[in-house]
């Protein structure tokens, strides 16, 4: 095989947005498919079809059919919010399902529904102003802006400048009583100062993430698009039910896809 | 003479260890009950050390 061959026979590494287009796709999986071909066939089956792929696609989801979630379970699946990432850390081996044939690790949306529900109790114990959000991911922005709008939260939206914490003379300083982080490796900064200044850290954590200053875990996809504008919105009616300021059987005003973030005609060219 | 109080210091949910005052540590109410304060030192929150919540049994982080 010459060299261009092996190039073109690799698969290059695909963003997070690709990946998740990939999980109703990918079943059943090829490889599987490939294995009873290679093996020696009897000649009294003329047609050797490999059992196990023809079954129902599975879907990844860890739940008992009598557990409700917060959402249906198609629509958290169909946003991706149960993949993770080709890494998996020790910190976060409670939350994981499974790893997929491609490398894939899958988080349990049981217990991402669970937290969820945890944090909204946990958000609505402090005033509104106090909770600060941070978001320096892209595709973030949006979803806290939302967040923010929707339940009184502070946004950090962007860069984290140094001190705006920590640093007392610091004009633009924030004093929350609790930061929400959207994913503690982009946020570094936030956590390292709200670790420093000792205000309790909720962050949203993929499979590659580590639990160093973080007090509050909630696992889930934090790099998805879709999945970001799920659990912000998710987390936002929560807050808002325990409050009391939305009926429990009821949903806010701002829709799933408001929460999203945009991209435009050029970045849709470009991927 | 005057008599010397005993020095009570808080101690940490995850190790017991008792907190000495000025360290990045942490306290906020159970996350799930809300009744009982969490208290965490700096190591164990560097570290990232489960806590449990003696009333509720919600274990973090």
């Amino acid at each position: 095989m010459s060299d261009d061959e092996i190039k073109n026979s690799q698969p290059e590494t695909e963003p997070q947005e690709a990946q998740e287009s990939k999980v109703v796709e990918t079943e059943p999986e090829p490889q599987e498919l490939q294995k009873p071909e290679l093996e020696p066939e009897p000649e009294a089956q003329p047609e050797p079809q490999p059992q196990e792929p023809e079954a129902p696609p599975v879907r990844e989801a860890p739940v008992a059919d009598g557990d409700e979630l917060l959402l249906p379970r198609d629509t958290l699946l169909s946003a991706g919010i149960h993949i993770g990432t080709r890494m998996k850390t020790r910190d976060m081996e409670p939350f994981i399902y499974r790893v997929r044939p491609d490398g894939l690790f899958v988080l349990d949306v049981k217990k991402t529904d669970d937290r969820i529900r945890v944090a909204g109790k946990f958000l609505s114990r402090f005033e509104p102003s106090k909770v600060a959000v941070a978001a320096t991911r892209l595709y973030a922005h949006e979803p806290v802006k939302k967040f923010c709008e929707v339940t009184g939260a502070t946004p950090l939206i962007g860069r984290f400048i140094p001190g705006m914490l920590s640093n007392p003379q610091y004009p633009n300083r924030v004093d929350p009583e609790i930061i929400v982080v959207s994913d503690p490796r982009a946020d570094a900064q936030a956590v390292k100062e709200a670790s420093d200044v000792g205000i309790p850290i909720v962050a949203l954590c993929s499979t590659d993430n580590e639990f160093a200053g973080v007090d509050f875990v909630i696992p889930t996809n934090n790099k998805g698009r879709r999945a970001l504008a799920i659990i912000f919105w998710l987390l936002s009616r929560q807050v808002l039910r325990e409050r009391g300021e939305l009926p429990a059987d009821q949903n806010p005003k701002v829709t799933i896809e408001d929460f999203e973030a945009k991209i435009s005609r050029d970045d849709e060219e470009d991927t | 003479m005057t008599e010397r109080l005993p020095l009570s210091l808080t101690t940490c949910t995850s190790c017991g260890k008792p907190i000495p005052p000025g360290s990045k540590s942490t306290k906020f109410p159970c996350p799930s009950c809300g009744e009982i304060q969490i208290k965490r030192c700096e190591k164990c929150r560097k570290f990232g050390r489960n806590y449990k919540c003696p009333k509720c049994s919600f274990t973090g982080p």
